[in-house]
């Protein structure tokens, strides 16, 4: 299968490389309260992607919203081995990056987030602010 | 961005360990927001208190801080706790009030005042104009909008980290361009009650993201009310400031409007529940002196009925200032809890199903942190609820 391959820019907001999954979001996401700390599932009411996991994926979100606790939320997450891989967003806010700061999760921000789809190969370098995207191409419809 | 000569030996850890990671964090957020140096702060207001929502891997952060010798260099103060001293702190597991009692402990070793409230402007009001380093969403949005006074909306870690520094980065809403309206909401509809101002909060504070609203058509509110809209905003949003009348002269704005229905909506929407609640909670944000007045008003010579409890939660600063108020509202068998309140305690261990409230914030919050269903409705119905 032929493989296509996007590079994105972004900002880099902690440092580190990653590589994984990504799970995709168009809708802001409040640790506290919308994730179960216990599980690392979305419980957020209305979102979409309520009841799937953020363990071990590259979680792309436009930006956080919400409790100020989310931080520690996101922390805890990380230290019980359910935190993402690395972040992405559209817009940092304050309350996930002191989070992914204290966690020593890589993130980046900046980033066009509509051109990464759930279930995307990625790889995040948050020191040069690349997202690299591998996906199967589709193939043509046959005439 | 600029560090003078001690904040730099602080960055490079020449004050400790504790200064070392608190520059390091702030140091981080000011480059990535745009400060250009850090600014001297009156006070700070830390959220991330309650072990219900931290965990028990932030008590190891906090103890990594405390035992490197972190101090609070000016006024800071907590959030609410797990428990209150009195009626909640018997009812839990020991395991909860140990964990609950080593993170309170930690906060005091770093200098931390145990306020144990979401509504520290109560105890000591901001000026207009003095820079803060807030957690607290609510708060946050308060203070901004409300009193005037400048902050951003600080992570819990970041909080902490100014209080020991002193200082926060002056990004966001330290610089006077940011704070700037940019949205005008038309409010087409009536609000009745501090229920609907926090509707009004919620639902304005999905469309907002980082803009800065002007609401238009605002009328006969107090600042209890103000304060549900904000809490409202800053819990379905990230906002962490708004205006309530024009602050400069009239520019063209980008303009939404809010019907009635929409206020309608908001409140069916975050209304999960129907029959009789367990709970009654009042409370969030923390009453003021004036909301614990109506509640004693209202519940005067009447009896909450069995079988469901009404709470009403305060600080233990104002919950001493309004002892007459609150005697009367015991004495129809209400309880006035401090230091904590229904979303950052166990409702659910303690038998709570369905909660009733009248804040948006609380009905946003509970379905998902305390997994019980809600029903939001003013004040009074709450209480004729309660006494029935």
């Amino acid at each position: 299968m032929p493989l296509e391959i996007k590079t994105l820019k972004g900002r880099p907001v902690v440092s580190g490389r990653r590589r994984g999954s990504a799970l995709v979001s168009m809708k802001p996401i409040s640790f506290l309260g919308g994730v179960d700390p216990n599980s690392g599932v979305i419980i957020e009411r209305d979102h979409d992607l309520k009841g799937k996991n953020v363990k071990e994926t590259i979680l792309c979100f436009p930006c956080g919203h919400g409790s100020t606790v989310g931080s520690y939320v996101l922390y805890s997450l990380a230290k019980k081995g359910l935190g993402p891989k690395a972040i992405i967003n559209q817009k940092a806010d304050p309350v996930v990056v002191v989070g992914a700061i204290i966690a020593e999760i890589p993130m980046i921000d900046q980033v066009d987030i509509q051109q990464i789809m759930t279930g995307d190969e990625v790889e995040v370098d948050c020191d040069k602010g690349l997202v690299k995207i591998v996906r199967e191409e589709k193939t043509k419809p046959c005439i | 961005m600029y560090l003078n000569s001690e904040e730099e030996k602080m960055y490079d850890g020449e004050y400790g360990g504790a200064h070392q990671v608190s520059m390091k964090i702030l140091v981080r957020l000011g480059d990535l927001f745009g400060a250009t140096r850090l600014v001297p702060i009156k006070s700070v207001h830390i959220s991330g208190v309650s072990y219900k929502t931290v965990g028990d891997a932030s008590i190891d952060f906090f103890n990594a801080l405390a035992s490197e010798g972190g101090k609070a260099q000016v006024l800071s103060t907590l959030n609410p706790a797990g428990f209150d001293p009195e009626y909640l702190v018997k009812r839990f597991p020991q395991e909860y009030r140990e964990k609950q009692l080593r993170i309170v402990d930690l906060y005091r070793t770093m200098g931390i005042q145990p306020t144990f409230t979401c509504t520290p402007y109560y105890i000591r009001k901001p000026r207009p104009g003095w820079h803060l380093a807030w957690a607290e969403s609510s708060a946050v949005v308060y203070a901004n909008s409300i009193l005037g006074a400048w902050t951003n909306r600080e992570g819990s870690p970041s909080s902490l980290a100014a209080a020991l520094v002193g200082k926060a980065p002056n990004y966001g809403m330290h610089q006077a361009e940011n704070r700037q309206p940019n949205l005008l909401i038309k409010v087409k509809s009536s609000l009745a009650n501090e229920t609907e101002f926090g509707a009004l909060g919620i639902y304005a504070g999905k469309l907002l993201r980082d803009r800065v609203p002007l609401f238009e058509g605002l009328s006969n509110y107090v600042n209890d009310d103000l304060k549900q809209l904000g809490a409202g905003l800053a819990s379905s949003g990230m906002t962490s400031i708004f205006y309530y009348s024009m602050p400069c002269e009239k520019r063209e704005f980008e303009t939404v409007s809010v019907e009635t229905k929409d206020i309608r909506n908001t409140v069916e929407s975050l209304s999960t529940a129907s029959e009789v609640p367990d709970l009654i909670f009042i409370g969030c944000p923390h009453c003021s002196l004036s909301e614990i007045q109506s509640i004693a008003q209202a519940v005067e010579g009447r009896k909450v009925r069995r079988g469901i409890e009404l709470w009403v939660c305060t600080s233990r600063h104002l919950k001493q200032k309004a002892v007459n108020h609150v005697n009367i509202i015991e004495k129809a068998g209400g309880h006035v809890l401090c230091d904590t309140c229904a979303i950052v305690t166990w409702i659910k261990n303690l038998g709570v199903n369905t909660m009733m409230t009248n804040s948006a914030k609380a009905a946003y919050y509970a379905p998902t942190l305390n997994e019980v269903s809600v029903t939001l409705e003013p004040l009074s119905k709450c209480i004729d609820v309660a006494c029935a």
